[in-house]
C-alpha cells in the first residue's frame, strides 16, 4: 500500500515536471537577410529554419539554420554565397543557443511582447556572443517569435575581397519568424 | 530484496534518469535531424572546362555571354608578338530555359562558323552519393560559312553542316577537385577526301583544382579514338580560371586554335613539344 503511494506520487511528480519542461518546436522557420549597397541588393531567403523554446528552463531558445537551403534570385549569387563566403560544405549550420533573459516576465496572451534573447549566435563556424532583441506573443497554443538583428562580416569570419566590397554589405540584416508548436 | 525491485523504486530510477539525461542535453541537439542530401553544385566555375563543356549551365532565365580569343601561334616569334598579332575569336550566347536546360549559338571567326546548341543535366551528383556523378548531355550542330569553293557547280547547305554529341560525366571530389570524363562522337556531312571517316569518336578527360576560393587552374586532353592522320593532334590545354563576382576570366594555352567542338576535337594541328600553341581566353558574364 505504501508502496503504491510513493509510486502514484512520484508519477504525479513525473508528469508536473514534464509539463512544467514543455517544449515547443517549429521545423519550417522563416529566414531573410538582406545586404544593401548602392551597388547591389543581395536577399536570400529560407523557410527551413527549426527553434526550440524550453519553457520550463527559465526560456532556454535555440535555433538552427541549414545554409545551403536559402534560396536568391540569381544562381550565381546563391553558388558565390555557398562556395566563397559561407563555405557552407564545411559550416552548413548557422545555430543560436541561449536563453530568453525577460522570459519569467512574458504572459500567454495574444499580445506581442518585447523579449531580449542572450546566447551564442554561430555563423560561419565562429561563435559570437549576442543579446538579440525580438518580440513573441502567445497564440492559439503556439508561440510565435520575431527578431530582427545584424549580422557583421567580419564577426564570422567571413572575408570578402576587395573587389567586391561595394557590392556587399558589411553588415547583413537577418529577420527571423516562426511559430513554435507543442512538442 | 522484493522491495528494491517494487515499481516505486523503479519510476524514481527512471524519473532520476530522465531528468539527468535531460540536463546534459543541449537544445541544440533536441533540433538535430540527418542532414538532407542536396544537389552538388559548383563543380566547374564556368560553362566550360576550357575548350570543352563542363556540366554547368547558367541557371534558369539567366543569360550567358561569352567572348574568346585565341592567339596565333606562339613560335611564330617576336615578329608578331608571340601570335598577339593574329586573334581568331567567338561570341556565344547560352540562355538557361530551366535551371537544368539550357539554349546557345555561338558565332566563330574560324571558318565563319555558326553554332546552335543545347545543353541539358541529366543525373546531378548527390553529396550523399545516392547519385555519385553528374551526367550532362551536350549536343551542338555546326555550320561553315565560308564562301563556296566552287560556286558553280551545285552545292547543299547541308554540306555545311557537322554535328557533335557529348555525355559530359563530372564528379566534384572534394570541395577543390573536380573530373570530367566527355565522349564524344562527331559528324561531318561532307569531308575533303573521301576515304575520310564522316564519323568519328573522341574521350576527353578534364579537371579543375581550386587554389583559392577564387583562382583553379585547369586542364583537358582529347584522345581521338579512330586515330590521327598526319596533320592533326590530340588537343591539350592548359589553363587558369579567375572568377570576379559576375565574371568569370579563362586564361589558357592549348594546341587547338578553334573554339567549336568539331574544331578542337578534330582538327587540333598544334604540337606542343615544338611550342606550336595558342595562347587566348574565354571571358564570360552572366545577365539575370
Amino acid at each position: 500500500m505504501k508502496n503504491t503511494l510513493t509510486f502514484l506520487v512520484l508519477l504525479l511528480c513525473s508528469a508536473v515536471s514534464t509539463l512544467d519542461a514543455q517544449q515547443f518546436i517549429s521545423r519550417a522557420g522563416h529566414v531573410r537577410f538582406f545586404s544593401s549597397t548602392p551597388l547591389e541588393d543581395i536577399e536570400a531567403e529560407t523557410v527551413q529554419m527549426s527553434a526550440i523554446l524550453d519553457a520550463g528552463k527559465n526560456g532556454g531558445f535555440a535555433f538552427q539554420i541549414p545554409i545551403l537551403t536559402f534560396h536568391f534570385d540569381k544562381a550565381l549569387m546563391e553558388e558565390h554565397f555557398n562556395e566563397s563566403y559561407l563555405e557552407s560544405e564545411k559550416h552548413p549550420r548557422a545555430t543560436f543557443e541561449g536563453a530568453i533573459l525577460n522570459w519569467e516576465d512574458l504572459n500567454p496572451t495574444g499580445d506581442w511582447q518585447d523579449v531580449v534573447a542572450s546566447g551564442n549566435l554561430n555563423v560561419h563556424g565562429v561563435s559570437q556572443t549576442r543579446t538579440i532583441q525580438g518580440q513573441m506573443q502567445f497564440n492559439a497554443g503556439s508561440w510565435e517569435i520575431r527578431a530582427q538583428f545584424d549580422v557583421l562580416t567580419a564577426d564570422h569570419e567571413i572575408r570578402i575581397p576587395k573587389m567586391v566590397r561595394n557590392q556587399i554589405a558589411e553588415s547583413i540584416t537577418v529577420y527571423v519568424d516562426a511559430v513554435l508548436t507543442p512538442r | 530484496m522484493v522491495r528494491f525491485i517494487s515499481p516505486a523504486w523503479f519510476v524514481l530510477v527512471l524519473v532520476g534518469f530522465q531528468s539527468y539525461s535531460s540536463q546534459g542535453q543541449s537544445l541544440l541537439d533536441a533540433l538535430d535531424t540527418e542532414p538532407t542530401a542536396h544537389p552538388v553544385t559548383a563543380t566547374f566555375k564556368d560553362t566550360r572546362v576550357i575548350n570543352m563543356q563542363s556540366n554547368e549551365t547558367p541557371g534558369a532565365g539567366v543569360l550567358h555571354f561569352v567572348i574568346a580569343h585565341r592567339f596565333g601561334r606562339i613560335n611564330e616569334g617576336a615578329y608578331s608578338l608571340w601570335g598577339l598579332d593574329n586573334a581568331s575569336m567567338r561570341m556565344g550566347f547560352d540562355y538557361g530555359l530551366t535551371d537544368r536546360w539550357t539554349l546557345g549559338v555561338g558565332r566563330s571567326t574560324f571558318q565563319k562558323t555558326y553554332e546552335a546548341s543545347m545543353k541539358g543535366k541529366l543525373f546531378v551528383q548527390k553529396s550523399d552519393n545516392s547519385v555519385p556523378v553528374s551526367v550532362t548531355y551536350y549536343g551542338v550542330i555546326m555550320a561553315n560559312g565560308l564562301r563556296w569553293q566552287e560556286p558553280d557547280r551545285e552545292n547543299l547547305f547541308s554540306s555545311r553542316l557537322s554535328y557533335v554529341n557529348q555525355l559530359i560525366v563530372t564528379r566534384k571530389i572534394n570541395d577543390r577537385t573536380s573530373l570530367a570524363v566527355v565522349p564524344s562522337f562527331i559528324h561531318r556531312n561532307l569531308v575533303d577526301i573521301t576515304s575520310k571517316s564522316h564519323d568519328q569518336w573522341t574521350l576527353g578527360l578534364g579537371g579543375r583544382h581550386k587554389l583559392t576560393h577564387r583562382v583553379s587552374i585547369n586542364s583537358e586532353y582529347h584522345f581521338l579514338v579512330n586515330g590521327l592522320d598526319e596533320a592533326t593532334t590530340n588537343s591539350l590545354s592548359l589553363g587558369v580560371d579567375i572568377e570576379t563576382g559576375g565574371h568569370v576570366f579563362q586564361l589558357h594555352i592549348t594546341n587547338s586554335q578553334g573554339m567549336f567542338e568539331r574544331a578542337f576535337l578534330t582538327e587540333t594541328t598544334g604540337r606542343w613539344l615544338d611550342g606550336d600553341l595558342f595562347f587566348g581566353f574565354n571571358l564570360s558574364r552572366v545577365f539575370s
